[in-house]
């Protein structure tokens, strides 16, 4: 054998060597599955929506140039994916209710004579905008995309992209980070329909309740005036056997 | 002396309030709820260029406390009282029950007996279906006073999916002598379809006559809302109303209404002969503008009411102002125009300007 026949040998088994192990690289990445955007959002939802019907204390502290500026105290019941309640429990406010049923949403004003039905717009008034408190089914509200793997800190994440399939849903996308371990949300972006960067969310803490492990602690950033950001705080939150006319809009004898 | 009574008895009853508050927060989770609220407004309506010998300012302190309580979901009992003393050609006090009823709820079932404000007519300024609502002011719509009474009434509500059914039997026995009320029987069938909130309603005002009419509001696209009215009692009357929604947060509320000139539904101001009345209302209004520095806690409207057939108008300003999470103050302010013998021409004043305080808890 010549010396050229031994070195070309000796090339063409280490190119086959490295066409074997490319081809075994890339067969193992094509077999790691896309997430299933749609499992993923529901498993998330779960963090926020701990049982069927259930009732659940937020408080909003809201912060300007760094300061509690002020605090707003809301009862929200819950039932199903297409019912919420608010009851707004602030001496401000009291005596206010938001009633959402499916894309159908009304607001109860004692000061007026009548419940007043809101646009979609409305449910973005307010720092954190009434659609932040009363819509928390995201599976129901947006159609999801897997986008890509990131890394939030040293947790992985499954960012999905989310965009509204119903009239109801409060923003028209949404970039959502989701713990890789488990589908906690970690990280929101909140888009308008204009294409605008309205809001940034974190999602802080997590606390057990009955059992579950639920949403306790949520920030949300003003994009559009920096200086000021929202702390949503959740507390006793309890599964409870809520009636359906609890959530008939035609019904203004409000406790 | 009555003003120092009033606030004796509000302390009294802000004091035993907060004891059942307390009670309640200590059984947090069990079978009694209850609710309470205090307000507090400190009122003096200032009258520009009166035209008859009338004092030009109206004092009022108002004491406004209300009380809730539930047990198990199932019975409850609410009242809401309203203190009112004030000073004009003459001093006057009176205590004035807003609401107080009981209710009971059995399956699909409420039922309801006692004083109590129902809204049945989706219309802002005005309403032609409300049968049983509180009358509407058009240059007050919001009523900043908290005046606006109850009927005192027997209701029974059937809710069952998107379908409710209403029945209610008022009496007018105990209603203040000036008002023209008669006992009412009524039935309300309230659906949820397609996004439109409808309700038949329909009823007999004993001694007096049968009506029978529709409501409904829908929201369409991102930023409309649009709700409307129409009654037949002997005549018909039609309201048409819509509010549009701004990114800023800035609404406008139109709405027109024409109601037969009629006992029931003429403006004590409008002569009986005057035939059909058409009425244009527009309003324009934000809360919290926030988007200037310093602002935050300033809500400002302005609206303007017309009576398209005398040519006369008021023009209203209100703006508010929050001082943290009790405290507040307002300015409304009335500008009447036209003859002095069409309906908002005959105010006796060229301007009303109120400016008050309001202590909420």
């Amino acid at each position: 054998m010549s010396k050229a026949d031994c070195v070309l040998r000796w090339f063409l088994a280490l190119f086959f060597l490295a066409f074997l192990l490319t081809y075994a690289l890339v067969s193992h990445a094509a077999s790691v599955p896309m997430p299933d955007a749609e499992a993923l959002l529901k498993r998330s939802d779960a963090f926020r929506n701990g049982w069927p019907a259930y009732v659940v204390n937020v408080k909003i502290t809201t912060y300007e140039a760094g300061r509690s500026d002020e605090e707003h105290l809301y009862e929200v019941s819950q039932k199903g994916t297409d019912k919420t309640y608010v009851d707004f429990m602030s001496p401000r406010e009291k005596g206010r209710h938001l009633l959402m049923l499916g894309d159908d949403m009304w607001v109860y004003l004692p000061d007026t004579s009548r419940p007043v039905r809101i646009t979609p717009l409305e449910r973005l008034t307010g720092d954190a905008s009434n659609g932040d408190v009363a819509r928390t089914n995201y599976a129901v509200d947006y159609s999801p995309v897997f986008l890509r793997n990131e890394k939030i800190g040293s947790v992985d994440c499954n960012v999905l992209e989310l965009t509204a399939k119903r009239k109801g849903a409060t923003y028209q996308r949404v970039v959502y980070w989701l713990r890789t371990e488990d589908a906690r949300p970690m990280r929101a972006e909140f888009y308008l329909t204009s294409g605008k960067h309205i809001k940034s969310a974190t999602f802080d803490e997590y606390q057990a309740y009955g059992g579950k492990t639920l949403l306790h602690k949520l920030t949300l950033y003003d994009e559009i005036r920096h200086d000021s950001h929202s702390v949503l705080e959740y507390s006793e939150a309890t599964q409870r056997n809520l009636p359906d006319k609890l959530f008939y809009q035609g019904r203004a004898d409000r406790f | 002396m009555k003003y120092g009574a009033l606030i004796s008895g509000f302390l009294l009853l802000a004091g035993a309030c907060c004891t059942l508050a307390q009670d309640a927060a200590s059984s947090e989770g069990g079978p009694v709820k209850t609710r309470y609220s205090v307000s507090v407004i400190d009122d003096a309506t200032f009258y520009g260029n009166l035209r008859e010998p009338l004092p030009t300012v109206l004092n009022q302190v108002l004491v406004e406390p209300s009380f809730g309580l539930r047990y198990q979901d199932r019975v409850s009992f609410s009242t809401s009282l309203i203190g009112l003393a004030g000073t004009y050609s003459d001093n006057y006090s009176q205590l004035r029950v807003k609401e107080t009823y009981a209710g009971l709820s059995a399956g699909d079932f409420d039922f309801t007996a006692g004083r109590k404000m129902v809204r049945w007519g989706t219309g802002y300024a005005f309403t032609a279906a409300g049968v049983l609502d509180p009358p509407r002011n058009p240059t007050d719509p919001t009523d900043r006073l908290n005046l606006n009474e109850g009927r005192d009434m027997v209701k029974a509500d059937w809710v069952k999916g998107p379908n409710a059914f209403t029945i209610a039997w008022s009496t007018a026995a105990l209603a203040p002598a000036n008002e023209n009320l008669h006992d009412t029987t009524a039935f309300r069938y309230n659906v949820l379809v397609h996004g439109f909130d409808t309700s038949l309603i329909a009823g007999h005002d004993r001694g007096s006559d049968s009506f029978g009419g529709l409501t409904f509001t829908r929201v369409l696209g991102q930023a409309w809302e649009i709700h409307g009215e129409g009654m037949w009692r002997d005549q018909g009357a039609v309201l048409l109303g819509g509010k549009f929604t701004m990114h800023s947060g800035i609404s406008f509320i139109g709405e027109f209404y024409t109601p037969p000139n009629t006992g029931y539904y003429r403006d004590m101001s409008v002569s009986p002969f005057a035939g059909r009345q058409h009425y244009a209302f527009f309003n324009a209004s934000k809360t919290r503008l926030r988007e200037l520095p310093g602002w935050k806690e300033w809500d400002v409207s302005g609206s303007i009411v017309a009576n398209l057939d005398d040519h006369s108008d008021a023009g209203v300003f209100d703006v508010n102002r929050w001082f943290g999470n009790h405290f507040s103050s307002y300015l409304h302010l009335e500008i009447p125009h036209g003859s002095k013998t069409s309906d908002y021409g005959a105010a006796p004043y060229s301007t009303a300007t109120s400016l008050g305080v309001r202590f909420q808890l």
